[in-house]
C-alpha cells in the first residue's frame, strides 16, 4: 500500500521536523564540503575551492526551504507561526481584545442558549427515545377541525385495527403525591401504556420495563411504577434495592420496577416526568370510577404512534385519517364529524413546542441579529488595529511576504478572538439554558427538563464560530491586502489613502451597526407597546387585591366528601382572617395557561348548524365568585351553598351566551343539558375574558362546583383582600396547613401575577428583545465613537490649522458633530426602512399596534440619535481643545 | 544550455531514479554521475538536487539511508524502493517514445 507508506512518511517528518532539519542541513555540508575537496584536489586555494563550490550548488538557503517544501507541512508551520503571532499582538494590546472578546462571548452565548432551546424542544423533542423521528403523535380533530385529547377506547380501537403501525402508547401528565402522610411530595407522573417504553425505543436503566402482561386494558390490575434516573438518585441514593420496593401514590402502594435511564424526561417535549404508571391505573390514581377509560367521551389522553419499518409518514397519516372515518360512522354517537391527524413530535400539540415556536423565532432573529452588529463591531474595531499596524504591514509586503499570507494572517486573528470568545460563550450559555424555565409561570417550573448541550449545539456553535470569524475578518483583511507599500511608508502611515479608505469602510460599518440597532430598538419598542396595551385590555373581573392558591385535591387522596369538607373548612378560616372581604373557590383561573375544560351542550330552543361546535367552555365555582371577581351579575342571583348535588342543577351564562344561542330572549328559566343533566339558567354574568387577554367575546358558562364532579379537577381559592396580598398569601398556605397538614398548596400568587402568563410571549420579547436592544445599540455607540474618535485624531493637524487661520471653536464643534449626524442619520434612515418590512412579519405577534406604529418610530430614532450624540460629544470636546501651536508642531 | 530549471520536472526524476538503480548513492555522488555520463552536457546546478530528492523520497519512490562512506563520513545514500524501480521503467518508456517521435519530427523536416 503505497499510500500509507507515503502517509506514514509525511507523519514522520510532521513529529521529527528539527531532527529532519538538522539532517537537511548535514547532508547539504556534506555535499559542500565534497564539492570543496574536489576542487582542492585540483588545485584552486581554500577561498576558491569554497567559491567555486557554493557556485555550483546554488543559494543553499532558498534550496532548503525548497527542500522543506516537500516535506509538505508548510502550511501547518506557517499556521502556527499566524497563531503565534496573533496571540502575541493580541496580549500587546488588551484592552481592544477584551473588548472584541467580550462582545463576541455576548452574541455566540446568546445564539447558543437559543439554539439549545430549539434544539431541545423543536429539534430533537424525544431526548433518550431511540429513533425519534418515527415517533408521531396521533390526535382527534372536532368536526370544527380543532385538536383534542384522545378517549381510550378511540386508541384502543385505532391500535387494534390499524395495520401500518408497530405500537402505539397513551400518555397523560398528572400531578400525584408521593410518600406519606406527615411527608408528602408533589411529583410529576406521565400514565402510559406497557408499549410506551419499547415504543420510544429505551432501554432500562436498572431493573425492567413493562411486560406484556402488563400491556393489557383490565384496569388496576398492575400497580407497578418506573421511576425517573433523577429521582432515584434524589430519593434512593442510586441504591439497586430501590427496585422491588413499594412507594406510596395518591395513598396507594406502587411497586418499584424499574429505573429509566438518565437523560430521559418522558414524551412531552421540554417537560420532566419523574414517575410513569400505567394508564391503566387511571381510576385508582385518580379515585374515579372505570368509566374513565370506557367512554368515548373521556378524551383526555394523548397518544404516540410508531409506524411499521418501511411505512411512509404519508401511507401512515391515509390510514389513521381513514380510520377516523370509520370511526366517526361507526360510533356516531360520540365521535360524529370527529377525525384523527397524525403528527411529527414539533407539530403536536403536546408539550411547550405550540407556544414556544413563535417566540422561538422572534428571539432566534433578535439573537442574530445582536451577531450581526457584534460581528459589525469586531471587524470595526479590527479595521482600527490594521489602521494602525499599516506600517508592520507594508513592511512585511516589502520584505516579500505574499498578500495572501497578510490575509491569512488577519483571518488567522479574528478566528483567535473568535474561539477565545465561542469558549468563554459556551460556558455562559451552559448557565444560560437553564433559564428555559424562567419563561414559565412559577409554580410549573420544576416541570421542565434542562436542555442538554449535546453533539448538536456544540456542532451549531461551531459553525457558529467559523462563520462569524470570516464575517467579522473578511473585511479587515481584504484591507490588509489593499495595502500599497510605497504610499504607506513614504507617508508615514497617518494621511496615506489606504486609511482614507479605511475610514470609508469602517463609516459604512458603524453606518449598519447604527441601522441594525435601530432594527433590534424597534423591534423591541413594538413589543413593549404591545405589552402595555394588551396590560391595558379590561378582563371583565378585578385580579388586583386578589391572592389565589391552587390545591390538587384527589393526588391528596381526597374523594369527594373529604374535598367538599376541606374546602368548606378552609373558607371559614379564611373568612375570619383580618382585612379578607371575599373568598371564593373554582376549578378553572380564567387568562392562565391550559384552560381547555368544556362540555358538549344542547341549549333548549336551539337548533345548531350542521357540524357546529357546541363545546362551551366552563368554570365550575363556589357561592361568592362572582363576589370576589367582581364580575357584576346583570340578571337573576348568584349560586348558594344550597345549590348542591341534592337540588336542581343551575346554571348561570355569561352575554355572548345569550347573545348567541337564545338570540337575546328573556334567559331565566331556559334549560341547558350537559353532562347528562338539565340544568336551569338561574343567572346572566358580564362577559371576561377566558383564554387571552387579546380574543373576543365567547360563550361561557359557570356551574355550582358542588353539583359536578370531576376527579381530575384543581380547586383554585381566591382571596379577596383590603389588607396587603402578601398578608394574604400567608393565610393561605398557613390556613390550608391548620385545615389539613398534607394539603400542600400547588401554587399561591396573586391573581395578577397569574394572569400575565396569558400575556406570556409577548412579555418574553418584549423583556428579552429590550435587552438585546440595548446591547445592539451601546455596541453602535462604541462603534461609532471610536470612528469618531480617530477621525479627530486624523484631523488635529487640519483644526488646528483651521483655528489659527481664525475658525471659531463652534465652527470646530459644527465640524465634528456633523460628520457623526452624516453618519447617524445614515444609519437610522437604512434602519428604519429594513424594520418596516421586518416588522410585518411580527404582525401576529402583535397587540393592538401596528407593525408602522409612529410613535415607536419616533422613540427608538430618538434613543439611537441620544446614543449617537452621546457618541460625538466626547470627541467633538477634544477637537474643541486643539491647541493650534501642539497641533502644528504634532506633523 | 541546461540548466536543470530549465529541464522539464519529470525528466530531473528520470536521470536521479536511473543514477541510483545500480547502486545506492548519495546526493553529490548523484550529481557528479549525471555531469560525467552526459559529457558535461547536462550541468547540473548541484543544489536543486535535493528538493528533487526530498520530493522522491516523500513519494516512497526512493529511500535514504545514513551510511559511512569510505572516507569515513556520515552520508546520506538514496536507493530504489520497489515502487521506484516501477516508476523508472514506466518514465524510461515514455521518454524513449517521446525522443524517439521528436526525432521523428525532427529528422523528416
Amino acid at each position: 500500500m503505497l499510500w500509507i507508506q507515503r502517509f506514514w512518511l509525511r507523519l514522520q517528518t510532521l513529529f521529527s521536523r528539527t531532527r529532519s532539519t538538522q539532517r537537511l542541513n548535514d547532508e547539504i555540508q556534506f555535499h559542500l564540503d565534497q564539492q570543496i575537496a574536489e576542487n582542492l584536489a585540483a588545485g584552486m586555494s581554500p577561498a576558491e575551492a569554497r567559491q567555486a563550490a557554493m557556485r555550483t550548488f546554488g543559494n543553499p538557503t532558498f534550496l532548503k526551504e525548497q527542500t522543506r517544501d516537500t516535506w509538505g507541512w508548510t502550511w501547518l508551520e506557517q499556521m502556527s507561526q499566524d497563531m503565534r503571532y496573533g496571540l502575541r499582538t493580541m496580549l500587546n494590546a488588551p484592552a481592544f481584545t477584551f473588548v472584541a472578546i467580550l462582545t463576541l462571548t455576548l452574541g455566540i452565548a446568546a445564539n447558543t442558549t437559543i439554539f439549545s432551546w430549539i434544539h431541545s424542544v423543536l429539534l430533537n423533542p424525544l431526548p433518550g427515545a431511540g429513533e425519534p423521528e418515527r415517533v408521531f403523535a396521533l390526535e382527534s380533530l372536532t368536526p370544527g377541525g380543532d385538536w383534542v385529547p384522545t378517549s381510550y377506547l378511540d386508541y384502543r380501537d385505532t391500535r387494534d385495527y390499524t395495520k401500518l403501525f408497530d405500537s402505539f402508547s397513551v400518555s397523560s401528565p398528572m400531578t400525584v403525591a408521593v410518600g406519606n402522610d406527615g411527608a408528602v411530595e408533589q411529583l410529576r407522573a406521565e400514565l402510559v401504556s406497557g408499549s410506551f417504553f419499547d415504543l420510544l425505543r429505551v432501554r432500562p436503566e436498572a431493573g425492567r420495563f413493562f411486560i406484556a402482561a402488563e400491556n393489557e386494558d383490565t384496569q388496576n390490575a398492575h400497580p407497578v411504577v418506573v421511576i425517573s434516573h433523577g429521582f432515584w438518585a434524589s430519593d434512593y441514593q442510586r441504591d439497586p434495592s430501590a427496585i422491588g420496593s413499594t412507594i406510596r401514590i395518591n395513598r396507594h402502594l406502587y411497586t418499584i420496577i424499574g429505573v429509566a435511564p438518565d437523560g430521559f424526561y418522558g414524551s412531552m417535549p421540554g417537560f420532566a416526568f419523574q414517575m410513569w404508571p400505567l394508564a391503566t391505573m387511571h381510576s385508582e390514581l385518580n379515585a374515579t370510577g372505570d368509566w374513565m377509560l370506557q367512554d368515548r367521551k373521556a378524551r383526555m389522553f394523548r397518544v404516540l404512534a410508531r409506524p411499521k419499518p418501511g411505512v411512509t409518514y404519508e401511507q401512515a397519516l391515509a390510514e389513521v385519517q381513514a380510520f377516523g372515518h370509520r370511526m366517526a360512522e361507526a360510533d356516531a354517537d360520540t365521535n360524529q364529524g370527529m377525525g384523527l391527524n397524525l403528527l411529527p413530535m414539533w407539530k403536536s400539540h403536546y408539550g411547550i413546542q405550540e407556544a414556544m415556536l413563535g417566540p422561538f423565532t422572534i428571539l432566534m432573529g433578535a439573537a442574530g441579529l445582536l451577531l450581526l452588529i457584534v460581528c459589525a463591531n469586531v471587524a470595526n474595531l479590527l479595521l482600527a488595529r490594521a489602521t494602525s499596524r499599516q506600517k508592520e504591514f507594508s513592511v512585511r509586503l516589502a520584505l516579500g511576504a505574499a498578500r495572501s499570507r497578510l490575509v491569512r494572517q488577519v483571518l488567522t486573528e479574528s478566528f483567535l478572538l473568535t474561539l477565545a470568545a465561542a469558549l468563554l460563550g459556551l460556558v455562559l450559555a451552559y448557565q444560560f439554558t437553564s433559564g428555559l424555565q424562567y419563561l414559565f409561570p412559577a409554580g410549573t417550573r420544576s416541570w421542565f427538563s434542562r436542555p442538554p448541550m449535546d453533539l448538536g449545539v456544540l456542532l451549531f456553535t461551531l459553525a457558529l464560530t467559523l462563520g462569524v470569524a470570516i464575517l467579522a475578518g473578511v473585511v479587515p483583511a481584504m484591507h490588509a491586502a489593499g495595502e500599497s507599500v510605497n504610499e504607506t511608508l513614504k507617508e508615514g502611515g497617518r494621511t496615506g489613502t489606504s486609511s482614507r479608505h479605511s475610514q470609508r469602510l469602517r463609516s459604512v460599518l458603524v453606518v449598519s451597526e447604527i441601522a441594525l440597532a435601530v432594527v433590534a430598538l424597534i423591534g423591541a419598542g413594538l413589543f413593549v407597546k404591545s405589552f402595555r396595551m394588551a396590560r391595558a385590555i379590561r378582563p371583565g373581573f378585578e385580579a388586583k387585591g386578589v391572592a389565589i392558591a391552587q390545591f390538587h385535591m384527589f393526588s391528596a387522596g381526597y374523594d369527594r366528601q373529604q374535598a367538599d369538607s376541606f374546602c368548606q373548612r378552609l373558607r371559614e378560616q379564611l373568612e375570619r382572617e383580618p382585612g379578607v372581604t371575599a373568598v371564593s373557590y373554582a376549578d378553572y383561573v380564567p387568562l392562565g395557561l391550559g384552560g381547555d375544560s368544556w362540555e358538549d351542550l344542547q341549549i333548549e330552543g336551539y337548533v345548531p348548524g350542521p357540524g357546529e361546535n357546541m363545546k362551551i367552555y366552563r368554570n365550575l365555582v363556589a357561592p361568592g365568585y362572582f363576589e370576589v371577581m367582581k364580575i357584576p351579575l346583570l340578571q337573576g342571583r348568584d349560586f348558594t351553598l344550597q345549590d348542591d348535588r341534592d337540588h336542581d342543577p343551575v346554571i348561570i351564562v355569561n352575554q355572548e351566551f345569550v347573545r348567541r344561542f337564545l338570540r337575546n330572549q328573556y334567559p331565566i328559566g331556559v334549560k341547558v343539558q350537559g353532562w347528562g343533566h338539565w340544568f336551569r339558567i338561574i343567572g346572566v354574568a358580564q362577559d371576561t375574558k377566558i383564554m387571552r387577554l387579546t380574543e373576543g367575546a365567547r360563550p361561557f358558562f359557570y356551574i355550582p362546583i358542588r353539583q359536578i364532579y370531576r376527579p381530575d379537577m384543581t380547586y383554585t381559592f381566591f382571596v379577596r383582600t383590603s389588607g396587603s396580598l402578601s398578608d394574604a398569601m400567608t393565610a393561605l398556605r398557613r390556613d390550608a396547613r391548620a385545615v389539613d397538614a398534607a394539603s400542600a398548596p400547588l401554587n399561591v400568587t396573586s391573581l395578577e401575577e397569574f394572569i400575565l402568563q396569558s400575556l406570556f410571549t409577548i412579555k418574553i420579547a418584549a423583556d428579552l428583545l429590550t435587552i438585546l436592544a440595548g446591547t445592539a445599540i451601546f455596541l453602535a455607540g462604541v462603534g461609532l465613537y471610536s470612528v469618531m474618535a480617530y477621525s479627530v485624531a486624523r484631523r488635529t493637524n487640519e483644526i488646528g490649522i483651521r483655528i489659527s487661520l481664525g475658525a471659531r471653536i463652534s465652527d470646530v464643534l459644527v465640524l465634528v458633530v456633523r460628520q457623526g449626524l452624516v453618519l447617524g442619520f445614515a444609519g437610522l434612515a437604512a434602519g428604519s426602512v429594513v424594520a418596516l418590512v421586518l416588522a410585518r412579519l411580527l404582525r401576529s405577534s402583535l397587540v393592538s399596534v401596528s407593525p408602522a406604529d409612529p410613535a415607536v418610530y419616533v422613540a427608538a430614532a430618538g434613543f439611537a440619535l441620544v446614543i449617537v450624540l452621546a457618541a460625538t460629544a466626547i470627541p467633538a470636546r477634544r477637537a474643541m481643545r486643539v491647541d493650534p501651536m501642539v497641533a502644528l508642531r504634532y506633523e | 544550455m541546461g540548466k536543470p530549471n530549465d529541464l522539464v520536472q519529470g525528466t530531473l526524476d528520470l536521470l536521479i531514479l536511473k543514477t541510483i538503480a545500480l547502486e545506492p548513492k548519495h546526493g553529490w555522488a548523484i550529481a557528479k554521475r549525471i555531469q560525467q555520463i552526459s559529457g558535461e552536457v547536462l550541468q547540473v546546478q548541484q543544489g536543486s538536487l535535493y528538493p528533487a530528492l526530498h520530493r522522491l523520497e516523500q513519494k516512497a519512490w526512493i529511500k535514504a539511508k545514513w551510511k559511512e562512506t569510505e572516507t569515513g563520513r556520515q552520508a546520506k545514500f538514496y536507493s530504489l524502493t520497489a515502487a521506484g524501480r516501477a516508476q523508472l521503467e514506466k518514465e524510461a518508456a515514455n521518454w524513449s517514445r517521446l525522443s524517439a517521435a521528436i526525432n521523428l519530427v525532427v529528422e523528416t523536416t
